[in-house]
């Protein structure tokens, strides 16, 4: 299963294994069977969920239980990041 | 001393103080400009004829130490809606205004020459001087120049280019502290009725001031220190939060991401080449070019969203770039790159326009084939047409509507012939029933806070969802409430999520005031507020059809939801009813 990650702000401090291009957000595909919702991103790449504000899978705001398929693409955005009209968002935390 | 209003007749070059009404004594900012628009104005006057009337109030608790709360509101007829306008900015020259006790300035009347004045404003004196020597000059080196002349404490408003040539998306310019022509009540062409009486700066000088009257100075102190608490620790407000950090701009990533942020006018809600223009990427330039980030627009503000971008070098300071301006300047021309939009905001400053107004305007005008979408230099020229005063210039100047339709542009991303601001309503559908509803014309902020919890604000908060009436008439009602107070709207979110915050809120304007108000009261305040506003559009000739949203966004799918704007037009009623 292939997923793009775009991971933007102070998360970006959390993978080491990737160039960071000044302070555009990290952009990284991942290949592996064992992803099956945003919990399991948030794992893998070591990122606690209060580490985080704002989650988009393919442009919508969701959980941490939101289950990801083959293809989706998600953004992670950091805790200072957080500011959303959230009266006009829900979040989807699964499916 | 009692508050009192400064009326200028422009006719005669009068000025006089009057009492201020009593029947007044609860209105502040959007609360009293649009009372007095409705009361004083014709609504089927020309706008930009002698029956016009423009009128700038501080808000209720603007020149106290009630933290973030250096609003000013300007109203009047709108020559872009043709309806009732408000428009507000956060400026020292508003809290100067308010410990002069000056309500309101109402201008009237139009003068018949050619000539241009300015305005001088002390504690017991108006004056007029010439301000001929300014026509035709950019605002940076002009107020560069009314600071030498008048000093470096006074407080500068004024009109640039664009209003000279009665452009209707020309805004009204305040100073910031650092006296940069970069705080803008922007919208509706407010700069255009300014000058079209022959004003051209208003300059306040406020030695000698009383400071704002406190009638209940233990519920002012006590209000002030709940809601400093509050924005001092909600994640959004606090230092270190999203807005300190990274300013407005932090929402361009977040609104590329949920597929809502309007690239090339309106065509598309996503597209990658945004992260170049960035809160994050502007943020770190900031530090590395020696502008300054955080900033704060008025001093006393907490939350501090502003910042100073520059060249490298920290030279030729611009100012603030908003999310909204980058959003219009940039990705919906198709420009990704931050020198480019930060010198076209430049230009917006410099001409006195609206960044909205002329972002929609130059994606039409790419549209139009009067540049290529991505083509920042040429954009540039553009603003020079306007500079220069040329015909061209002045189709550009009157803005997003009149420039498609002299291009023959059929997709016109406007109502009430204002510019949509930068989120594309097909993917946020709740924003897009405040577009299409709010008094205002297309306008972000008329629909943009308080709590559901608190506010008791109806509706699904599912982006998606098409029920939406209920939850974009409270948010109005809760803003223009917020409008009145002189308090930034970003207050909201942290007094949506802290009670005390609110209560904060409430007990600084009963301080002020010497009233008992209670936060049950603030719903029905707003109400007023917006009553008056459609009772004047009513008059001007408005009706429930204009209260839609462009052909295309019913027709045009947005990509990467590929949906349309489906909300009924029985919905749209519903937000004001019969």
């Amino acid at each position: 299963m292939t997923i793009l990650i775009k991971i933007f702000g102070n998360l970006r401090n959390k993978i080491k294994d990737v160039e960071s291009d000044g302070a555009l957000p990290l952009t990284i595909q991942i290949n592996s069977e064992k992803i099956d919702r945003i919990s399991d991103i948030l794992q893998k790449f070591s990122i606690e969920k209060n580490e985080t504000s704002h989650i988009f899978v393919n442009g919508v705001y969701a959980g941490f239980k939101k289950k990801v398929n083959d293809g989706d693409r998600v953004g992670l955005f950091s805790k200072n990041q957080a500011l959303l009209y959230k009266w006009y968002f829900k979040r989807e935390e699964d499916d | 001393m009692p508050k009192r209003i400064l009326r200028v007749n422009m006719d005669n070059l009068e000025v006089k103080f009057e009492d201020f009404p009593a029947g007044f004594a609860a209105l502040g900012g959007r609360g009293l400009t649009s009372t007095i628009v409705e009361k004083e104005v014709d609504p089927l006057c020309h706008p930009l004829g002698a029956n016009n009337k423009l009128v700038l109030a501080p808000g209720l608790v603007t020149g106290t130490l009630a933290p973030s709360s250096g609003r000013i509101s300007v109203g009047c007829k709108s020559p872009l809606t043709g309806g009732i306008k408000e428009a507000n900015a956060g400026t020292p020259f508003s809290q100067q205004l308010a410990k002069m006790r000056i309500a309101a300035i109402i201008v009237e009347g139009k003068h018949k020459g050619p000539e241009y004045y300015t305005l001088k404003v002390s504690m017991d004196k108006a004056e007029f001087s010439s301000a001929d020597k300014w026509v035709g000059k950019g605002l940076y080196d002009t107020y560069k120049n009314l600071f030498k002349e008048y000093g470096k404490k006074v407080g500068i408003c004024g009109v640039g280019i664009a209003a000279e040539l009665l452009g209707a998306s020309s805004g009204i310019c305040f100073n910031d502290p650092e006296g940069l022509p970069s705080r803008y009540a922007g919208r509706g062409g407010v700069g255009a009725v300014m000058a079209s009486k022959g004003l051209k700066f208003i300059i306040v000088d406020d030695t000698g001031a009383p400071g704002v009257e406190i009638l209940n100075e233990e519920a002012f102190k006590e209000g002030a220190q709940k809601l400093r608490k509050a924005l001092t620790t909600h994640d959004v407000t606090k230092p270190g939060g999203a807005l300190n950090s990274y300013g407005t701009s932090v929402l361009v990533n977040i609104i590329n991401e949920a597929g809502g942020l309007p690239q090339r006018n309106f065509s598309t809600g996503q597209d990658d080449r945004s992260e170049k223009v960035s809160g994050e990427v502007k943020a770190a330039e900031i530090k590395k070019r020696g502008g300054q980030r955080p900033h704060f627009c008025n001093p006393g503000c907490i939350i501090q969203c502003s910042e100073v971008w520059c060249k490298p070098g920290g030279k030729d300071p611009v100012g603030c770039l908003e999310y909204e301006s980058v959003w219009s300047l940039g990705p919906n021309c198709g420009i990704y790159n931050l020198d480019e939009v930060g010198e076209l905001n430049r230009a917006c400053n410099d001409l006195g326009l609206d960044t909205i107004e002329a972002g929609g305007m130059m994606g039409v005008a790419m549209e139009g084939g009067l540049a290529e979408f991505g083509d920042g230099k040429k954009a540039l020229k553009l603003m020079d047409e306007i500079r220069n005063k040329t015909p061209l210039g002045r189709i550009l100047a009157n803005g997003t509507a009149f420039t498609a339709q002299a291009m023959g542009v059929t997709r016109v991303p406007v109502v009430k012939g204002q510019s949509l601001p930068a989120y594309d309503p097909r993917a946020i559908k709740g924003i897009g029933v405040t577009y299409a509803t709010t008094p205002q014309g297309a306008d972000h902020t008329a629909g943009y806070a308080i709590a559901t919890e608190i506010m008791g604000v109806g509706g699904t908060a599912d982006p998606m969802d098409t029920s939406k009436a209920d939850l974009s008439r409270n948010l109005q009602i809760a803003t223009a409430a917020v409008d009145a107070t002189g308090y930034c709207l970003f207050i909201a979110f942290a007094i949506l999520d802290i009670p005390e915050g609110l209560e904060g809120v409430v007990d600084t304007l009963n301080g002020v005031l010497g009233s008992n108000l209670t936060v049950a009261d603030v719903p029905g305040y707003g109400q007023s507020i917006i009553d008056v506003e459609r009772k004047f559009n009513k008059a001007a000739g408005f009706t429930k059809l204009d209260d839609r949203l462009p052909e295309f966004f019913l027709k045009e799918k947005l990509a990467p939801h590929n949906t349309v704007f489906e909300v009924s037009d029985a919905e749209l009623d519903k937000v004001w009813g019969p």
